[in-house]
């Protein structure tokens, strides 16, 4: 798995200030990890469609809220998996 | 005199909207006349197939569909934010009338609450 | 079943985990009440199990408890006389603390 510059951990819906944001200060070496809310941008087509980098989804919040990405472009992954990607990453940034 | 509770935040992230849903409840508990309406964020409320157990809570879709039970009088969303969270009629779960939102819906009630 | 080997409750009596009801758990738990649980005890409580796996949650009030056995089983079971002389006390709290499920959250 390539370098992760800066991860950036959002828990905010589209609809929330913060969302757009953190949109805003993605760099081209960075990575999205989506939580809580946050998972929702899975549905609003073409709000993600800045992001160059990786884009992660958080599984038990994808379920609980009855989300599925089939979509490439998002990459599910577990409890474990996201704490893999904040130890791989240079820096983390949670909005 | 009947009112008209509104939920516009997403669902599991805070705990306003569960809020919101106690008060319709006891409003209905004492036959006052309620209304639910899901606006914004808060569509995804009434998606369906939603499974919590992996973030230990309970399910909001499980919980309103004991509204009409209690007396609750409607499920009402936003068409155009529902289209924008990616829900089809399909996607809904049963029972949810969709709208548009303007004055006029919002005028039909005596009063009109947010969330949060 | 004693105190001992009783599911873990809180400190209303409640149990702490809905899915760790028995049968048995209401016997001994009604008994705490002085109650003897009868067909008619059985039939609520039976109600307010499939009421707690379908909606994920107690009838928050007294009133709503009576609404939801009215709505399911008619006015001679929905009714709050009726409930009262099987669940004394506030019909609801008592009902739903034998049945195994979370405390109402609006009754005092």
């Amino acid at each position: 798995m390539a370098s992760i510059h800066t991860l950036h951990i959002l828990n905010k819906s589209p609809d929330h200030p913060r969302f757009q944001r953190c949109l805003t200060a993605l760099g081209p070496e960075d990575a999205l990890m989506l939580i809580e809310n946050g998972v929702l941008a899975t549905t609003t087509a073409g709000r993600l469609a800045t992001v160059s980098g990786q884009i992660y989804a958080l599984s038990p919040d994808l379920e609980a809220r009855g989300l599925q990405v089939d979509d490439s472009t998002f990459v599910p992954v577990d409890y474990e998996g996201m704490v893999r990607l904040t130890t791989e990453a240079g820096q983390v940034i949670s909005w | 005199m009947s009112t008209l509770v509104v939920i516009d935040s997403a669902p599991y992230g805070d705990w306003t909207g569960r809020e919101a849903l106690d008060m319709a409840f006891s409003l209905a508990a004492f036959d006052q006349p309620v209304t639910l309406l899901f606006l914004g964020a808060g569509v995804n409320w009434l998606r369906k197939g939603q499974a919590p157990e992996g973030i230990s809570q309970k399910s909001v879709e499980k919980n309103l569909s004991a509204a009409p039970i209690f007396g609750v009088e409607g499920l009402l969303a936003d068409g155009r934010d529902c289209e924008a969270y990616g829900l089809a009629e399909a996607d809904l779960i049963a029972g949810v009338t969709r709208v548009d939102v303007g004055s006029d819906l919002l005028h039909q009630y005596t009063h009109t609450v947010f969330a949060g | 079943m004693t105190d001992q080997t009783l599911p873990e409750r809180n400190n209303e009596g409640f149990l702490e985990d809905a899915y760790t009801w028995t049968p048995d758990v209401a016997i001994a738990l009604a008994r705490e009440d002085g109650l003897e649980l009868s067909d008619n005890h059985w039939e609520i409580i039976e109600f307010l199990r499939d009421f707690y796996t379908e909606h994920e949650v107690s009838p928050p009030s007294n009133r709503l408890f009576v609404k939801a056995v009215k709505e399911s089983m008619g006015e001679e079971k929905g009714n709050s006389i009726y409930l009262m002389q099987l669940f004394p006390g506030t019909p609801a709290k008592t009902a739903c603390r034998i049945a195994g499920l979370p405390r109402p959250t609006n009754c005092l």
